[in-house]
């Protein structure tokens, strides 16, 4: 059994001639092969004595990676910044994996300020401002890298979003200093309808006319947000509210009132949070923050264990006992596949540690009296809604009465007026659908229009609005309501409501018609399919599909759709 | 060896084949995005391997190295090695309490050919890691192990 764990011999593996490694041993330095993740290759020279550390500072000088960021991989290990390459059997001509990872963690992020208004300071820390936090939308992120985005593209899985807020509280403070979320918490209104949209909280709230106060106004609001964002604030509140209880409960008549309080305000409120009590038609979007304790069934008092103290009652329920979720936590909002039942008969998934717990409320039903009627549409959260239908965005199909309301919104025509006023926002939402960006590149009027702010004007107005509904339900009625769903894979989980195109259905319908073509035919170029999919190749080629030929003709099976070109590849590889 | 001009025929002895696979390792020839080599340099029988797997694109493996050891005994490569992740990973064809790769649920050790290699493994488990039913698998925190 010769041979060891020694070089084999027999050829250079067709990497470098043998005259150029001579000339690297004569020069005292071995040329070593760097791959990166990408498939780019180059070669660097360095002292196989060198340490990994004072070997990634060369690397770094040949490629955009800086030494911090750099994984290097060599014959399956992972190689260490203390140790030396020739420690790990490195030796001239070999080749080295690089992949780009995550730069070292921040050292010490300051604790947020108490005071919202206080001014950002420069955010520290391994993320680079809101364009790092939304990947496509700020100059720095790329559009398109990650999957089941909020516009099928472009924006990252809230649990990210988590991760990245977590690590940098100037972040979020900067996100609170935005004109935007100012805007936000300084309109009770929006934030009052959202909540009054779930019967049993405008229950609780009609019972109780003092908490109607918290929902006008905006410094409460401003103080949760606060706390949600600075852990230091919620402890501190929550070590207030200790002591409160304690001097209360110690007062002769105070268990008595907190009992009391625990019953008319506490228990109906959990009970509404948890999607219990009649008549509730829709999933309830504040579900998540409880997690697996969401349930159909209201809390039934009896089956927490009774009060055997003095001051307990006999016709009384004893209070819950059942611990509250750490907001903290990795799993606040739902165990990891925890599925939650609704009302409606539609099981919904929980997104794992959704942003402070709430990561699997849908906007669907957060949404859903806006639109008139509740959608079972969109499940997932933010991160899942990838090319979602509008009805379901709205949480049904919309009316013209409806959007008409969120279009009037102040909020909304804030923003509508900022994204029509800045042509560059225009050209990002317009390139965040592929089908958009193809229908403008193969169409220049059509952009010119989109360029023009009247246009844009025209298009919002609620006129306008309504002509496009009908359209859509004429669309409808011609195409026999009976066509099959788009796979959801894309979309990230939508099921919308029947009778809702989808907006990639639509997209394809107007890319037929922008060619001259009738109503479904599509825009038929001549250009090769290498051209046309270099994008999906390429990604094809990163997961590992290395076969152009078998890639190609997935793609234009699939007419480009990455994720039905990889089930086919492999179906193809099974057989 | 064989007289058939059938170039499969031939049957690589299961020494030169791994000291083959191992060139191939250290010179990074075919898959970038798999690396791999032996443990020990020590040990003549080559039977201890260890790989990585770089995290497919738009997946939640993403900018994650994944290792793994592979173990070839003396009957390879007439029987498929045994694969076990070193770091934690949630699949369906790896055992959650080991690691352990489970060659029924993976198709390229159950349907086992001699002329298959680690790197073929290494590479199939990156495209299973892409595939529609292990792409959004929540997964360990990165850098736990089995």
């Amino acid at each position: 059994m010769g041979g060891g764990g020694g070089e084999a011999g027999g050829g250079d593996g067709g990497e470098s001639s043998p005259a150029a490694a001579a000339a690297a041993a004569v020069a005292g330095a071995a040329a070593l092969h760097i791959r990166c993740a990408n498939g780019s290759k180059f070669t660097v020279r360095a002292d196989l004595d060198a340490t990994v550390g004072a070997f990634k500072e060369v690397v770094a000088g040949s490629c955009d990676v800086p030494a911090a960021q750099q994984r290097l991989i060599y014959k399956g290990r992972i190689l260490k910044d203390e140790q030396t390459l020739e420690s790990y059997g490195v030796e001239t001509d070999h080749t080295i994996h690089m992949v780009r990872g995550a730069g070292p963690p921040a050292g010490s992020a300051a604790p947020a300020a108490a005071s919202p208004q206080a001014s950002a300071a420069p955010s520290s820390g391994p993320t680079d401002g809101l364009g790092s936090l939304f990947p496509g939308l700020g100059g720095t992120g790329t559009a398109g890298t990650r999957p089941s985005g909020l516009f099928g593209s472009g924006f990252p899985e809230l649990d990210q979003m988590q991760q990245q807020l977590s690590q940098n509280p100037n972040l979020m403070r900067e996100i609170m200093n935005m004109p935007m979320m100012q805007n936000l918490m300084n309109n009770p209104d929006l934030i009052r309808n959202m909540i009054m949209n779930n019967p049993q909280m405008r229950d609780i709230i009609d019972r109780n006319p003092d908490l109607a106060h918290v929902l006008n106004d905006p410094s409460v609001l401003r103080q949760t947000l606060e706390a949600a964002r600075n852990p230091e604030i919620m402890r501190e509140m929550m070590r207030n509210t200790d002591r409160a209880m304690s001097n209360i409960e110690s007062s002769p008549e105070g268990f008595n009132m907190l009992r009391r309080m625990y019953e008319t305000v506490q228990e109906p409120f959990l009970n509404a949070t948890t999607m219990g009590g009649e008549g509730n038609t829709a999933p309830n979007p504040f579900s998540a923050l409880l997690g697996n304790q969401g349930s159909n069934q209201p809390r039934d008092p009896a089956t927490n264990a009774p009060n055997t103290g003095s001051e307990s009652t006999t016709g009384t329920p004893a209070p819950n006992t059942n611990p509250l979720p750490n907001p903290w936590s990795s799993n606040a909002g739902g165990a990891q596949g925890a599925t939650r039942a609704g009302s409606t008969g539609n099981a919904r998934t929980g997104a794992t540690g959704g942003l402070g717990g709430l990561g699997s409320a849908d906007l669907s039903s957060l949404f859903g009296g806006l639109a008139g009627n509740t959608g079972t549409g969109a499940t997932g959260g933010l991160g899942g809604l990838g090319s979602a239908d509008l009805g379901s965005l709205l949480g049904g199909s919309p009316d013209s009465s409806s959007l008409s309301q969120i279009l009037q919104n102040p909020v909304m025509m804030q923003m509508m007026q900022n994204i029509m006023s800045d042509p560059q926002s225009m050209n990002q939402l317009l390139n965040f659908n592929p089908n958009t960006r193809n229908l403008m590149e193969s169409n220049t009027q059509l952009r010119e229009m989109f360029q023009n702010p009247e246009f844009i004007r025209q298009l919002t107005s609620p006129e306008t609005m309504q002509q496009l509904l009908s359209f859509q339900q004429t669309l409808l009625s011609q195409l026999g309501q009976n066509q099959p769903r788009q796979d959801g894979s894309q979309g990230g989980n939508a099921t919308g409501m029947r009778g809702n195109v989808s907006l990639d259905t639509l997209m394809g319908m107007l890319s037929g018609l922008g060619a001259g073509g009738g109503i479904g035919v599509p825009n038929t170029s001549n250009v090769p399919p290498e051209e046309l999919y270099a994008t999906q190749l390429t990604q094809l080629r990163e997961m590992g599909f290395i076969d152009t030929a078998e890639n190609i003709q997935a793609l234009v099976a699939t007419a480009g759709n990455v994720n039905a070109a990889v089930e086919r590849l492999l179906g193809n590889l099974g057989q | 060896m064989a007289s058939s001009g059938d170039p499969s025929a031939v049957v690589v002895p299961r020494n030169f084949r791994l000291l083959e696979e191992l060139e191939r390792g250290e010179k990074g020839i075919g898959d970038g995005s798999v690396s791999y080599g032996m443990d020990d340099a020590d040990d003549i029988y080559m039977r201890s391997w260890t790989g990585t797997i770089i995290g497919p694109h738009n997946t939640v493996h993403e900018g994650r190295i994944y290792q793994l050891k592979l173990f070839c005994d003396k009957d390879y490569p007439d029987r498929p090695p045994t694969v076990k992740f070193h770091s934690r990973i949630n699949m369906t064809c790896v055992n959650p309490e080991n690691g352990l790769v489970d060659q029924r649920k993976f198709s390229l050790l159950s349907n086992w050919r001699r002329e298959y290699t680690m790197e073929a493994i290494l590479t199939q488990l990156k495209k299973e890691m892409a595939a529609s039913h292990n792409r959004k698998l929540v997964q360990p925190p990165e850098g736990t192990f089995f």
